[in-house]
């Protein structure tokens, strides 16, 4: 069940310095003693609708469902860094920060921009977006057919 | 880090709602809109409790009202919504507030989006009171007030009114 809740992460380069990183760290690190903390304290949150949370591993089949084709959607929305144009905004309406150049930011269809760590988290409570509200899918299809 | 029954509820979630509240209170201190005053030293004891002060606009049912709202923030803000409520003294008279200081308004539920912000929901609360053109209480507001929770947030609020 783990593995497909993983976010594709094949051309986010960064992430994966940070893995190697944090490996070496971990080898020249003393070997912890006593038994691994639970699992469950450690799984991930997940937000199957607005208002509710819950740990990987208490998600109904449904929500599991539900969760793994939102991962999917968004993972199809554009991402990009900040290059200091602020022709789409230089703010990110979800931690009212501005952009810093080379910060990781993502695209919705409806034009609005964010960080992708900001979005990413809203979209899965919420496929829309949080300045104008509309609906992410539908905007997305849109685009299909105009293109 | 993560407190029992709470996963997920990390120190970094805290660091970035006080971040973000911090952002807003500097920008209401330092452009308030008409109406709204905040008093910032008693929110820099605690980020997380806001009292914020309105006044009922000119030319409308409540001119003249001095009333207050408090806005609870949760480790998740802005990615859940606050509890808002009227507290104090004057408890505006209006259908969908009710005496206990409960709003029924759906941007505080299911409406919520984190692009929305303490000054926005200030002003949604006024232009909500402004639009009344009768003070009553909700109809059911003696069933409601004996049997809800103290949170807002956990009524399974029935949105049925836009026009008010």
């Amino acid at each position: 069940m783990g593995n497909c809740f993983k976010t594709p992460s094949t051309d986010d380069i960064t992430l994966l310095h940070d893995n190697d990183s944090q490996d070496g760290t971990q080898q020249a690190a003393p070997v912890p003693v006593g038994p691994p903390p639970p699992y469950q304290e450690r799984a991930p949150v997940y937000y199957p609708s607005p208002n509710v949370s819950r740990p990987a591993n208490m998600l109904t089949e449904d929500e599991q469902i539900k969760i793994a084709q939102r991962l999917g959607l968004i993972s199809h929305l554009p991402t990009g860094v900040y290059d200091g144009c602020s022709k789409r905004g230089k703010e990110c309406a979800i931690c009212m920060c501005e952009f810093v150049m080379g910060e990781a930011l993502r695209y919705l269809p409806c034009m609005h921009v964010y960080h992708k760590d900001c979005i990413d988290d809203w979209l899965m409570r919420s496929f829309t977006c949080p300045s104008c509200c509309e609906p992410v899918d539908a905007a997305l299809l849109t685009t299909y057919e105009t293109n | 880090m993560v407190l029992p029954g709470k996963v997920g509820d990390s120190l970094v979630d805290t660091q970035d709602m006080h971040k973000r509240l911090q952002k807003e209170l500097t920008a209401l201190m330092k452009d308030p809109p008409t109406g709204v005053k905040v008093d910032a030293e008693s929110i820099y004891k605690n980020l997380s409790e806001w009292i914020v002060d309105l006044d009922g606009a000119p030319g409308t049912l409540y001119a003249g009202e001095s009333l207050q709202l408090l806005f609870k923030f949760g480790s998740r803000y802005p990615f859940d919504s606050p509890q808002v409520m009227f507290v104090g003294p004057n408890i505006p008279v209006h259908p969908h507030v009710y005496s206990n200081g409960h709003i029924c308004l759906s941007i505080l539920t299911e409406d919520w989006s984190p692009a929305l912000s303490v000054q926005a929901v200030c002003l949604s609360i006024v232009s909500m009171l402004s639009s009344c053109t009768e003070k009553k209480r909700p109809p059911d507001n003696a069933f409601y007030i004996k049997t809800c929770s103290k949170n807002p947030k956990k009524t399974r609020w029935w949105y049925h009114d836009d026009n008010v």
